[in-house]
């Protein structure tokens, strides 16, 4: 919906809506000179959000990246050292405290 | 790895000045093949396999995991150069505009951070695992420090502000996570130092 109302009389009158409670509710901010100024106002405003809203976009494209190879690596680099254990004759208790196999001679006392 | 990030920067990534004799020379991540990529992947894919078998209690995959480990020395290293190369990209996000001086400190705080928690003479496991400790504290200062920024702008919107510290806490839960791994592996001893790298002669430290 444009912000500008067509008046039966003639000439615009410039609006703006906004929500209130859940109602939307519209404002009337002015016609002529005052509206025009109301007009640029907001789409200052609007425009200085939509450069907030891309630029956290592209933060967060970038993080999210990061983040992916970060996951990526603490898991490759947990493969290996549980390899190490597995092979050096360690096994995991009850997805905690890493033993030494019975089989593989004494304990290691914790 | 992305074609943005990798392209960006091929020759940014400085390998570990103190690489033991005898190591597989430095890996450049972003200037991997796609062959060597998928070969690297492949052995970690399958170690991953063996290990979540093993886990469960079957003995079968052992030797295959030792062939693996013994065969692929240059896996430990290649991990570790993976890390830098991310660690880059860390740093980079979080001095953006601060300047050169800024980012040679963190640098050597972070040097000096990878050297402290690696100790004397560590093995290949713990340097690799003293690596992933540095990455991920590094995550939580660039988490927590694009959190302080949006805030102090006074812009952020309460679901942006979820979403920055669910991230906030998801790094905080790697970083525990790795410190419990070092920690497991320095409390069973030298007995574990086995097989990883177990050719190479450490000069360092």
């Amino acid at each position: 919906m444009s912000p500008w109302e067509k008046r039966e009389r003639g000439g615009l009158y410039y609006t703006r809506s906004r929500k209130v409670n859940g109602r939307v509710v519209r404002e009337y901010v002015g016609s002529g000179a005052l509206g025009e100024l109301a007009a640029l106002t907001d789409a200052q405003e609007r425009q200085r959000r939509e450069e907030e809203a891309a630029a956290w976009r592209e933060e967060r494209e970038c993080l999210e990246e990061l983040a992916i190879l970060v996951d990526e690596l603490c898991e490759d680099v947990e493969t290996v050292a549980r390899a190490t254990l597995l092979a050096a004759g360690f096994r995991q208790h009850n997805r905690g405290e890493w033993r030494r196999r019975r089989d593989q001679g004494t304990s290691i006392k914790e | 790895m992305t074609k943005e990030l990798a392209s960006k920067n091929k020759l940014a990534v400085r390998h570990y000045e103190d690489r033991p004799v005898g190591c597989p020379p430095g890996s450049d991540p972003a200037a991997m093949t796609k062959e060597e990529k998928e070969a690297h992947r492949d052995t970690v894919e399958r170690l991953k396999e063996l290990v979540e078998k093993a886990a469960k209690g079957d003995k079968k995959p052992l030797p295959e995991i030792r062939k693996i480990l013994k065969e692929s020395p240059e896996l430990a290293w290649q991990l570790m150069d993976f890390a830098k190369y991310t660690e880059y990209h860390h740093t980079k996000m979080m001095v953006k505009e601060e300047g050169p001086g800024l980012k040679e400190v963190l640098k050597a705080q972070i040097a000096a951070m990878r050297e402290e928690i690696a100790g004397d003479n560590p093995s290949p496991l713990e340097r690799l695992l003293a690596e992933r400790i540095v990455l991920t504290w590094l995550q939580i200062q660039l988490f927590e420090g694009l959190y302080a920024s949006n805030m102090s702008k006074g812009t952020t919107t309460i679901a942006q502000g979820k979403y920055e510290q669910k991230r906030i806490d998801q790094a905080y839960r790697r970083h525990l996570s790795a410190i419990r791994t070092l920690a497991q592996i320095r409390k069973l001893g030298p007995a574990v130092q086995i097989n990883i790298a177990e050719k190479q002669v450490n000069t360092a430290g």
